[in-house]
């Protein structure tokens, strides 16, 4: 059995009997490409069955996380979306995918463009007030222009995008955090509350556990979270 | 600038001499204007409805662009229909935005614009909102039922395992989401019982049943469904601006499997 986490910039493919899932840029994805359980923006077209991502993430989250109430927020390359647990059932869900356009997908662009290494910049302490990844790039070009250093005025930017995240989360006192983003130091530190990175596999243990598929929590994330 | 009536909350004579062949309502007038219309044999076009296949951005040029989108539409259908008259209901069973709409309407159009204010407090029943019939043909029969003056037929109630607040959406795509078990709360059964400005009613929800708060992108009663949500035990609140995006449908899909909505 495959799954597939088809999102905008990479997917996440795991075929549990071969091994760990991998992780190939959606642009490179081979054509012909098929799964048996999708989740993603391209789900429909290459699962033989798609989940909604938003149930993905909630399963994901049920298999993960041992707690009745707490807030899983994921952060992809195009949207953002948070699922919200108190004791036991489901109290809140959110799905940003206008305003919280392309914020993973503009960070990634700016490393490249600058090229920076987000593990070595530290979170700064000012911020933009950042609500759309394309629009806030102009904060950025207008501090380098006004003498911020690059590396400084992207590190704004991107503190700017995890307060936004968090603001839209409900400003929760703890988030779990699932999606690529969840790697990057400088995004994860930058969250005023405490954040429980759970990598970018969650949505694939989410449907892991759609399929019925036993394996336990922490199957793709080293221990799981709790 | 001269006096345009603008000031009038309602038009102080609401009867239309003939010849009135075919008029547009926008919200929900009296029952004694609709009763009238009944009687005379006057076709009724529901213009909070989508009537027109034309593009939407034609009400930009008489409307924000950042407003009601049924409003919006409500606009568009008065440009685009041939009407003899339009009945627009601008008390507290519409909205302000109604109100001004009206003046909008009447600057605009050369059909006489008469602004009504309903107050009508006989309930009707709300058979419909507690059927088990599909969501989508409830709403369609409750929109259709405000260009009537007389009750639906009687309908057997069942037992809701999800429950919709709010207004008729524009869109009404989001509705085939549902199971035929959602029970309709909110102004759209203020609609059925024919008493649009019972707060009280449009109050009113079930907190055994996971609902959908909903309300148009840019309507004030966002504010009505997110206080109602926030005081829910299993709620989500929605607006939805002129089409259904992926990620409400998917917000709604998601929060009906999650919370038992779609049993």
């Amino acid at each position: 059995m495959i799954f597939g986490d088809f999102g905008t910039s990479y997917c996440k493919l795991w075929e549990p009997e071969a091994g760990p899932p991998r992780v190939v840029a959606t642009k490179d994805l081979p054509p012909g490409v098929r799964v048996d359980w999708a989740t993603g923006h391209n789900g429909k077209r290459l699962g033989a069955r798609c989940v909604n991502e938003l149930i993905a993430l909630a399963r994901g989250g049920e298999r993960l996380i041992a707690e009745p109430s707490y807030l899983l927020l994921d952060c992809g390359s195009r949207d953002i979306k948070f699922i919200r647990y108190q004791d036991g059932g489901v109290a809140d869900m959110g799905w940003n995918a206008e305003c919280g356009a392309s914020m993973g997908f503009t960070i990634e662009l700016l490393a490249r463009y600058y090229d920076l290494d987000y593990r070595r910049i530290a979170v700064p302490g000012k911020t933009f007030s950042v609500t759309c990844g394309v629009l806030g790039m102009s904060h950025i070009f207008d501090a380098v222009i006004g003498g911020v250093p690059v590396a400084e005025a992207v590190a704004r930017f991107v503190k700017g995008i995890a307060l936004n995240a968090y603001r839209f989360a409900g400003s929760p006192a703890r988030i779990y955090l699932s999606g690529g983003l969840s790697d990057n130091p400088l995004f994860v530190g930058s969250f005023p509350c405490e954040v429980v990175p759970l990598g970018r596999f969650v949505l694939l243990e989410g449907l892991a556990a759609a399929a019925g598929r036993t394996g336990g929590a922490g199957e793709l994330t080293a221990g799981g979270a709790a | 600038m001269a006096a345009t009536g603008f000031h009038l909350r309602a038009t102080p004579d609401w009867r239309l001499p003939p010849p009135l062949r075919r008029v547009g309502i926008v919200g929900i007038p009296p029952l004694a204007v609709i009763r009238d219309l009944n009687d005379r044999g006057v076709e009724i076009h529901d213009l909070d409805a989508l009537l027109v296949a034309a593009d939407l951005e034609e009400s930009v040029a008489h409307l924000p662009r950042v407003y009601c989108a049924i409003l919006r539409t409500a606009v568009l259908n008065a440009l685009r229909l041939e009407l003899d008259a339009i009945y627009i209901d601008v008390g507290p069973g519409k909205c302000d935005g109604a109100f001004q709409v009206a003046a909008v309407l009447a600057e605009t159009l050369p059909i006489p614009v008469v602004r009504t204010v309903n107050d009508d407090t006989r309930p009707f029943g709300v058979p419909l909102c507690k059927s088990r019939l599909p969501l989508l043909e409830k709403f369609q029969r409750i929109t259709e039922g405000v260009k009537m003056a007389d009750p639906g037929p009687p309908l057997s109630s069942c037992v809701p395992t999800a429950g919709f607040w709010g207004v008729p959406p524009r869109d009404f795509s989001i509705l085939s989401l549902f199971p035929d078990t959602t029970h309709v709360y909110g102004w759209t059964r203020c609609m059925e019982n024919k008493t649009p400005a019972d707060a009280g009613l449009e109050a009113f929800c079930n907190p055994e049943v996971p609902t959908v708060f909903f309300a148009q992108s840019f309507c004030a009663k966002t504010a009505l469904a997110r206080l109602l949500a926030g005081r829910h035990p299993r709620a989500l609140c929605l607006d939805v601006d002129v089409h259904t995006g992926s990620s409400a449908r998917a917000k709604v899909e998601a929060f009906l499997e999650l919370t038992g909505g779609r049993r």
